[in-house]
């Protein structure tokens, strides 16, 4: 992860619980999806207490190449937590979901994660499991597609105004 | 322009029935337009950074009252609507319903680059491609955002073309320079443009009368009904002689 | 010469912990409320009670911008708060991953379109971060310079509009309006000298800024200040001394330090509860750890707190930008290779997240390189916007009020529409 110094607290979490063994130097680390609530909970325990950001992103089937073997569509979502003190350490990982998967709410933690839960959602079409009320935030309720999907078009109209 | 958008007004008529007043209608309709001229209140359509620039413009340096315009919170007692900002597909139907209030005379003044053509969120899935697509507009006033006196300059254009209106003496179009065709195309056309589907007004009148609590747009039914999906075919026909331009100017 | 994105090393903290209450705290915080449900199903609310619906926005003076409140009200109190967003919503994410991380600055610059400068350095440090360029110790001063006099011009702005909301256009609450838009100039001014511009300045860029310090400006900005300092009590007493104004703020709208954690709040709201935390301080950029950053705080929470927070944050800002226009060090404003062709700056992948204190919060922005045109755009980029967290408060906060105190507290939170929507 760059741009926020490395968190040596967080990494030995992650290896001595949650049998995690990358650390790339330039992304938070990946992060099992069934265990991210737990994560997260042990986080807002030792002093994690803001609730920074989520950021869902989607990548398109991928065929082998120099850059990296053959990956099928999906998804990663990342979660940024904070420590409201001296320092700010930043606490952030990541989590893999394929097509139609979903990834526990963090509602119940950090009420602040609603809205956010409820943009990347409605943007980018992840599906936040035990959200109490997913809606779309951003696009009309009756907007079919999720814009900021790789696929979607830019310019896709809308008939009557656009 | 359309040379028709002379403005009336009841009193007018009243004035021109009156026996005995027909003599002096000149001079009381000189009287009047003066006054509709010189006391245009606005309600300001601020959505978004042109808001704040207007807010500027309404404040202590430039003062926009002086010119007679007080600013009103609601479309019932204005006459011009200024758009200060971006207009978005979800915006874009209360736009509508709040201009369908104003009472008549009415005149509507785009403010910023977005609210002309859509900036440079033109081509966004959520952006309104310039509000001519659905009102009126009688002045624009370019820039990103455009200073306050730039503001107080189309202010009083306007106030210059309602006394020209009301005389008769509209000014053309061909006064304009001439715009290039494929920046006067924007995925919808506009309401002076010849090719316009009636459909399509007919469709935006729908979809803003149709606004409740519950609802955001109604577009789902608008868009299935058998009259929403003829008018896409039909906005698809017209956007497709513009298409093979395209390609060519993004190479630059 | 270190990245100035990067916080430097940890310093023991100058203030030991409080000992009552958490460290986050200051001591005398106020205590948690009682929070309202903001799920709650208003079929299950009493039957017998006449519910009314209040739509509030989009279009309404008050929202500051298109939000949009549905107030169920028993009475005149308020039941239950749905806000809705996106009335705004312009697409910039999406636009920002077809172009180059240059041509995103101009962009971003409309997204809080109250403070613009502060967009064009959030997303910029966060362009250096993934990117690896260095900054320039003169640019960092003088970002650090306008990020102050932004600062000012912000809460200026919301002192003004504030109170407008608390007075109405043709009462008292325009005074105020008028003599902070008065103020608000001759910052705009400051700028306008330095870029050009009035409002959407385009003067940062990946690396460093655009536009050099002219000549004489040190002086103006001297000047500015010393105007708006000797006019800064005369606010003071026009809003605090004012025993309408009192009435209407104290005690309303109060949101306790734990809850502002959890919703992500920060910014003159969480430090007006009693959250001792401002990432200029605590995780200084640009050039704020070579200078003293006081800390505002205020503990009582409150539309009041917040009042006082912001106006004293304007003289600490004003003191800021004293401390540091006279030492601002020669040298080069944009310390990367000079930017000749729009595709210069490519970045492999990786991600980055980069934040900074704005004046309604942390604004940061979570970029991932490795986009269109060989890496020469983000393939995402998110941008976390502080208004948005402080908009998401509203309905833990406005049930139990009555629909004029929704004003007062809608106002007192300063979302930018802009910014929650993007
Ligand atoms: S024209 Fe520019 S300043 Fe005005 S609303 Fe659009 S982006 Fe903002």
């Amino acid at each position: 992860m760059k741009g926020a110094p490395k968190n040596e607290e967080l990494e030995q979490l992650l290896a001595a619980e949650f049998g995690v063994t990358e650390f790339p130097s330039d992304a938070p680390p990946l992060v099992d999806r069934a265990r991210h609530l737990e994560l997260a909970a042990r986080l807002k325990a030792l002093g994690y207490r803001l609730y920074v950001t989520v950021v869902a992103t989607h990548y398109l089937p991928q065929a082998a190449s120099k850059a990296g073997p053959e990956q099928p569509e999906h998804f990663e979502v990342a979660t940024a937590l904070r420590k409201p003190t001296q320092g700010g350490t930043l606490a952030a990982w990541r989590c893999k979901l394929a097509v139609g998967e979903g990834i526990p709410s963090l509602v119940g933690l950090f009420a602040g994660a609603d809205w956010q839960e409820r943009e990347q959602f409605d943007l980018v079409g992840v599906r936040f499991d035990d959200h109490p009320d997913l809606r779309r935030l951003m696009m009309p309720d009756d907007w079919e597609g999720h814009p900021l999907r790789k696929d979607y078009a830019i310019d896709t109209a809308c008939t009557p105004w656009r | 322009m359309e040379d028709d958008r002379a403005f009336t007004h009841p009193l007018y008529d009243f004035m021109a029935r009156m026996p005995g007043l027909d003599v002096a209608t000149t001079s009381v309709d000189k009287l009047l337009t003066w006054g509709a001229s010189n006391a245009l209140w606005i309600f300001p359509m601020a959505t978004s950074c042109c808001g704040i620039e207007f807010m500027a413009a309404a404040a202590s340096r430039v003062d926009l009252d002086r010119m007679g315009t007080i600013v009103r919170g609601t479309p019932r007692q204005s006459d011009v609507m200024v758009v200060a900002g971006t207009i978005t597909v979800k915006m874009a139907p209360r736009v509508k319903k709040l201009w369908d209030q104003m009472p008549e005379p009415k005149w509507c003044l785009a403010m910023g680059s977005c609210a002309i053509s859509g900036d440079f969120y033109r081509d966004i899935y959520s952006v309104v491609p310039g509000i001519d697509t659905f009102l009126p507009v009688d002045v624009y006033v370019p820039g990103c955002p455009p200073n306050p006196e730039e503001l107080m300059h189309g202010l009083l254009r306007l106030q210059e073309k309602i006394r020209a209106f009301r005389a008769g003496k509209p000014r053309g179009a061909a006064e304009r320079p001439p715009t290039p065709e494929h920046m006067r195309r924007p995925s919808l056309p506009r309401l002076d443009d010849p090719t316009r589907p009636d459909e399509l007004s007919l469709l935006q009148t729908q979809s803003a009368g149709s606004l409740g609590h519950g609802t955001e747009m109604n577009l789902i039914e608008l868009r299935r009904s058998k009259a929403g999906e003829a008018l896409a075919a039909k906005l698809a026909a017209l956007r497709a002689p513009a298409a093979p331009a395209e390609p060519a100017e993004k190479k630059e | 010469m270190e990245l100035s994105v990067d916080p430097p090393p940890e310093k023991p903290a100058k203030k030991p912990a409080a000992k009552a209450g958490p460290a986050w705290l200051i001591p005398g915080a106020v205590a948690p409320i009682e929070r309202a449900d903001p799920y709650l199903d208003i079929e299950d609310y009493d039957p017998e009670a006449d519910l009314m619906v209040l739509n509030l926005g989009p279009q309404h003076p008050s929202t500051h911008g298109v939000f949009r409140v549905k107030l169920y009200l028993d009475g005149e109190i308020i039941v239950k708060a749905v806000p809705f967003a996106g009335y705004l919503h312009r697409g910039v994410e999406k636009l920002c991953e077809k172009l180059a991380f240059t041509q995103i600055t101009p962009i971003v610059d409309k997204n809080d379109y109250v403070s613009p400068m502060m967009n064009e350095q959030a997303i910029n440090l966060a362009f250096e971060a993934l990117l690896g360029a260095e900054v320039p110790r003169r640019a960092r001063y003088l970002r650090t310079l306008v990020a102050e006099l932004q600062r000012i011009g912000s809460h200026l702005l919301w002192l003004g509009t504030f109170a407008l909301d608390l007075g109405g256009a043709l009462g008292g609450g325009s005074t105020v309006f008028l003599h902070c838009f008065r103020e608000r100039e001759l910052i705009l001014d400051l700028f306008e000298a330095l870029t050009g511009c009035r409002f959407h300045y385009n003067t940062h860029t990946v690396g460093g800024n655009r536009h050099d310090i002219p000549e004489g400006w040190a002086s103006l900005v001297k000047q500015a200040l010393a105007v708006i300092e000797s006019r800064l009590p005369e606010y003071e007493e026009l809003m605090t001394d004012n025993s309408i104004f009192v009435k209407r703020t104290r005690g309303v709208g109060v949101v306790d330090g734990e809850l502002c954690l959890e919703l992500g709040i920060t910014g003159p709201m969480a430090r007006a509860a009693g959250v001792d935390y401002d990432m200029r301080r605590d995780a200084p950029y640009h050039a704020y750890d070579e200078v003293e950053v006081r800390v505002q705080t205020e503990t009582a929470g409150d539309c009041q707190a917040r009042t006082l927070v912001r106006i004293r944050e304007i003289s600490e800002s004003i003191r800021i930008v004293r401390a540091l226009i006279d030492g601002v060090p020669e040298g080069p404003i944009c310390g990367h290779k000079p930017i000749k062709i729009v595709l210069q700056e490519r970045s492999a992948g990786g991600q980055a997240y980069a934040a900074l204190e704005s004046p309604r919060g942390e604004l940061g922005t979570w970029v991932i390189g490795g986009g269109v045109n060989k890496g020469t755009s983000p393939y995402r980029l998110k941008i976390r916007p502080p208004s948005l967290h402080a908009a998401a408060c509203l309905p833990y906060v406005l049930p139990g009020h009555s629909v004029s105190d929704a004003i007062v507290i809608l106002g007192s939170v300063d979302p930018i529409m802009g910014e929650v929507d993007r």
